[in-house]
């Protein structure tokens, strides 16, 4: 009785590889395979749900494990495409590695709402070897400290991502350094480390511009704020460099090129030389042109037209 | 017929020794590949090296795996000093004090605790375990933490090694024939120095090698460690600083492994370390029940 | 001195009443906590669908994908497991069990491969295909977790077959049973209760293990079709719902959680019912 019970289950499981069912398959159908980073795979996901409205013959095959497996993945051939959210190295480069800009991300550091000089800080901004003295070399390890204050003293409490990944790459390049630099609590996740600042008073962290600013209501996240960058170096935020209000003064910023870059990064896809494959560069397109349409919603920020105009001719060109 | 049956019986045999055979040499194989894996690394620095050095920066081609041993060590540690008077006193509860029906309901809260996948333990730590230890426990020691610490790791370690270990300790204690205890009680003992005298004596190689085996389970434990531990590759002064594991470690970096040169061999070797550890406990653990089962 | 005998007694059997309703307390606290966040987002929908584009930024879908993958590559490792432990268990208790020495061994050998850590069944995993130039998938998976929950199910069936009394192997082979026959036809059908028992448990570990498919299974949205494809297993969903920044979406990580913890609620209640069986037909 049990073994028919099993016979019955073995069966089940060997039709369901049968194929997808008995509707009938369009013979058609081409497939495109992505591997790659965690951070692009919800932005891509996306774009693909909307690319099938129209282009119903194409399936997609999306899969996440981490921008170097990407990488390792298309390199070796077993993927079409692979998503990457850092710069690449000039090693990796030289393996003949083809790419295209997608969307741009900015990383932000933050800061507890609670901060006991969030006023002077926020008045002040930090510099970025001011910065680096914090997250790297310890040599400014109290808000005091920093702001030229007496007691306390408050201790500068530093989170970083514990995960390999693009953003702490971002901002640590930001002062010419490497992930592994950032000596500070090493919290999973983008997540972790906006909870990690928001419960802690002292808290000096980074992170991904959807994880400061809500997608919806485009205010700041609850308990956490910036720590605005003092990019002229004068000792002042001034207007120019005022524009964390919301989310939109923000990207605006990004997209005009006032924020930095590094932190703010570039996402790219990447092929084996540059693909031959028509269906993929007709993808490529459309995520250029329509596809910019779905960034913001996904909390990145889309390529201004010079990019998009000097990528498209790079799709174009032989 | 005959012939048809005793082809069988030929058959089935050989293949029944082909598989014992694959389990025999699968660990062999796993072994020798992290080795194989490891070499480039082993060629360019030595082991002793390797494993005493503290200085972690791949970039620089600086590969220490000390901050990792230790920081595996000090979390094992941790979770099972809490666990074993928790477990061995439960357990015995289970079985010596209480009805039947309270072990058989007990089993399916064990088993449910082994289920829960580990992200879910590490998710409850950051809710539960780090503010406890961040704003609880460090200050009453008078000490500054932030939670992310050695300590919370050893906590939610400890939480998670429990249905191992009292698994297997109710199993050791249900083995001890009853007549032994009632012999004991009837010349007067009482319950608990029955258990005290009896039971945790004969027990003792079934306790030794449950917790050598939890043991081996809490030191490979990745991804709920990992949430909660802090991961900073320095030597840990107290329970309080935070620390790195070594299965954090490699989960960690796996994905960006083939980006900085001799990564990913040194990535293996921090899993053949592991793995070393781990044969090495197990072994001791398994010596100990062995010896006392031939006796 | 009885006095002081008396307060020793009392002294531990309250404190490990103690020590066991704190196990109990600690796990339903951790119920708690999940349910408290996942109830909410927890849908019909979130089991009958897949995830639709812009599901892990809060928009419609299901977990469909991670509790198909994680089902297929569940039952498929365990078939597999199944299939090279049977032989193995009864091969050390029929042909061997005159060799002591040897089954001390093996057995040995297999409790220590038992403590082997996932991750570097993963990571060994993981080097594997790298080195063959394979993509993450389903197959590679299913054969990570079969080699993993291998030595628990063998030494699992082997407790039961002990129990088997010798004088029933004799008796079949006195009636002219080969060794084989024997084997599937006597020793099998006494152990099937005690086995399907073990199969249970092995299934329950596959299931819920994330450190070795996170390097070998991969992770998608769609319900893999082929051994070829990749796919999400419910652990790592649940992780991979964590990283989002939307709130609803990591509620819906602790729904997973929740269909994650009834799954197993479901595997250990009937392997508990079949060994119960098991006790009670011998």
């Amino acid at each position: 009785m049990k073994l028919k019970v099993y016979g019955i289950l073995i069966l089940l499981f060997v039709l369901n590889f049968n194929g997808k069912g008995p509707g009938p398959r369009l013979s058609k159908t081409v497939s495109i395979s992505f591997s790659g980073a965690f951070a692009l795979y919800p932005l891509v996901q996306t774009w693909a749900a909307e690319y099938n409205k129209t282009h119903p013959d194409v399936r997609f095959d999306i899969q996440a494990g981490g921008a170097g497996k990407g990488l390792t993945d298309c390199l070796s051939g077993v993927v079409d495409v692979g998503m990457f959210s850092r710069e690449l190295t000039a090693e990796e480069k030289a393996k003949g590695v083809w790419w295209l800009s997608l969307c741009r991300d900015a990383v932000l550091p933050t800061i507890n709402a609670r901060n006991p000089y969030i006023k002077q800080i926020q008045a002040r901004g930090i510099k970025k070897e001011e910065f680096k003295a914090m997250f790297v070399d310890h040599t400014i390890t109290s808000w005091e400290q920093l702001l030229g204050l007496q007691g306390g003293p408050h201790r500068v409490n530093i989170y970083t991502r514990a995960d390999a990944a693009g953003a702490a790459d971002a901002w640590a390049s930001f002062f010419g350094k490497k992930q592994e630099n950032i000596k500070g609590v090493g919290v999973s996740g983008d997540p972790g480390v906006a909870d990690a600042v928001r419960k802690d008073m002292n808290a000096l962290g980074y992170n991904n511009t959807l994880f400061v600013f809500d997608a919806k209501s485009g205010k700041k996240m609850q308990g956490i704020e910036v720590a605005p960058i003092d990019i002229n170096e004068d000792g002042k935020i001034d207007a120019t460099e005022d524009f964390y209000k919301n989310l939109r003064t923000f990207l605006k910023a990004v997209n005009d090129g006032k924020f930095p870059s590094p932190p703010a990064r570039s996402l790219y896809f990447l092929t084996k030389g540059k693909t031959q494959k028509k269906e993929v560069l007709d993808f490529f397109k459309w995520v250029l042109t329509d596809g910019q349409k779905l960034v913001d919603a996904a909390g990145y920020v889309p390529l201004p037209k010079a990019v998009i105009n000097e990528q498209l001719k790079k799709l174009t060109a032989n | 017929m005959l012939i048809s049956r005793k082809l069988i019986d030929i058959i089935s045999s050989r293949w029944m020794l082909v598989c014992l055979s694959i389990c025999l040499v699968l660990p062999l194989a796993i072994g020798s590949g992290l080795v194989l894996k490891s070499l480039p690394l082993l060629k360019k620095h030595s082991f002793s090296k390797l494993v005493s050095s503290s200085d972690w920066s791949p970039s620089d081609g600086q590969f220490g795996f000390w901050p990792f041993i230790t920081g595996s060590l000090w979390v094992t540690a941790i979770a099972l000093v809490i666990c074993i008077p928790l477990c061995l006193l439960a357990s015995i509860y289970l079985t010596q004090f209480t009805p039947k029906w309270m072990l058989k309901a007990m089993r399916p809260v064990i088993d449910i605790l082994a289920g829960i996948p580990s992200v879910v333990y590490g998710v409850w730590g950051v809710l539960v375990i780090v503010p406890l230890v961040g704003d609880t426990i460090a200050p009453r020691f008078h000490v500054d933490s932030l939670g992310y610490s050695i300590l919370a790791g050893g906590l939610v370690l400890a939480v998670m090694s429990i249905p191992y270990i009292l698994n297997m300790l109710l199993e050791v204690f249900r083995q001890i024939p009853l007549e032994l205890g009632e012999a004991s009680l009837s010349l007067g003992a009482t319950k608990w120095e029955t258990i005290k005298y009896i039971f945790l004596r004969k027990g003792r190689p079934g306790i030794f090698s449950a917790f050598g085996l939890g043991f081996s389970k809490a030191l490979g434990e990745t991804m709920a460690v990992l949430m909660v531990v802090g991961n900073v590759a320095q030597l840990p002064t107290s329970v309080f600083d935070a620390g790195y594991t070594l299965p954090a470690l490699i989960a960690n970096n796996y994905g960006e492994m083939m980006s900085i040169p001799s990564y990913d061999s040194a990535l293996m070797f921090g899993a053949l370390l592991l793995f070393a550890i781990i044969i090495a406990i197990n072994i001791l653990s398994r010596y100990i029940i062995y010896k006392a089962e031939l006796i | 001195m009885t006095i002081k005998r008396k307060l020793e007694e009392n002294f531990f059997r309250g404190l490990s009443a103690i020590f066991t309703l704190l196990i109990v307390f600690v796990l339903l606290h951790i119920i708690w906590s999940i349910a408290q966040k996942g109830i909410s987002a927890l849908s019909w929908q979130m089991i009958t669908q897949e995830p639709k584009g812009g599901f892990y930024l809060g928009k419609e879908g299901g977990i469909l994908n991670a509790i198909a993958g994680s089902f297929y590559l569940a039952i498929a490792a365990t078939l597999l497991a199944f299939v090279i432990s049977l032989p193995v268990a009864l091969f050390m208790n029929i042909y061997l069990i005159k060799y002591r020495r040897l089954l001390l061994g093996i057995r040995f050998f297999l409790d220590v491969l038992w403590g082997v850590p996932s991750i570097v069944y993963g990571a060994f995993g993981f080097v594997i295909l790298i080195y063959l130039g394979l993509r993450t998938s389903l197959g590679a998976g299913i054969i990570t977790v079969a080699v993993m929950i291998a030595p628990i199910m063998i030494r699992a069936m082997d407790e039961v077959l002990k129990t088997i009394p010798i004088g029933l192997q004799e008796a079949a082979y006195s009636l002219g049973s080969t060794k084989t026959e024997t084997a599937y036809k006597v020793f099998f059908r006494q152990a099937l209760p005690g086995f399907a028992t073990a199969v249970l448990l092995a299934f329950g570990r596959g299931i819920g293990d994330s450190a070795s498919v996170l390097f070998t299974a991969g992770f998608t949205d769609y319900t893999p079709a082929k051994l070829s494809d990749p796919a999400a297993t419910l652990p790592l969903s649940i992780f991979f719902q964590l990283g989002s920044p939307v709130d609803e979406v990591q509620n819906r990580a602790y729904a997973s959680a929740i269909i994650l913890v009834f799954i197993i609620l479901a595997i250990s209640i009937s392997a508990r019912f079949l060994s119960g069986f098991s006790k009670n037909n011998q």
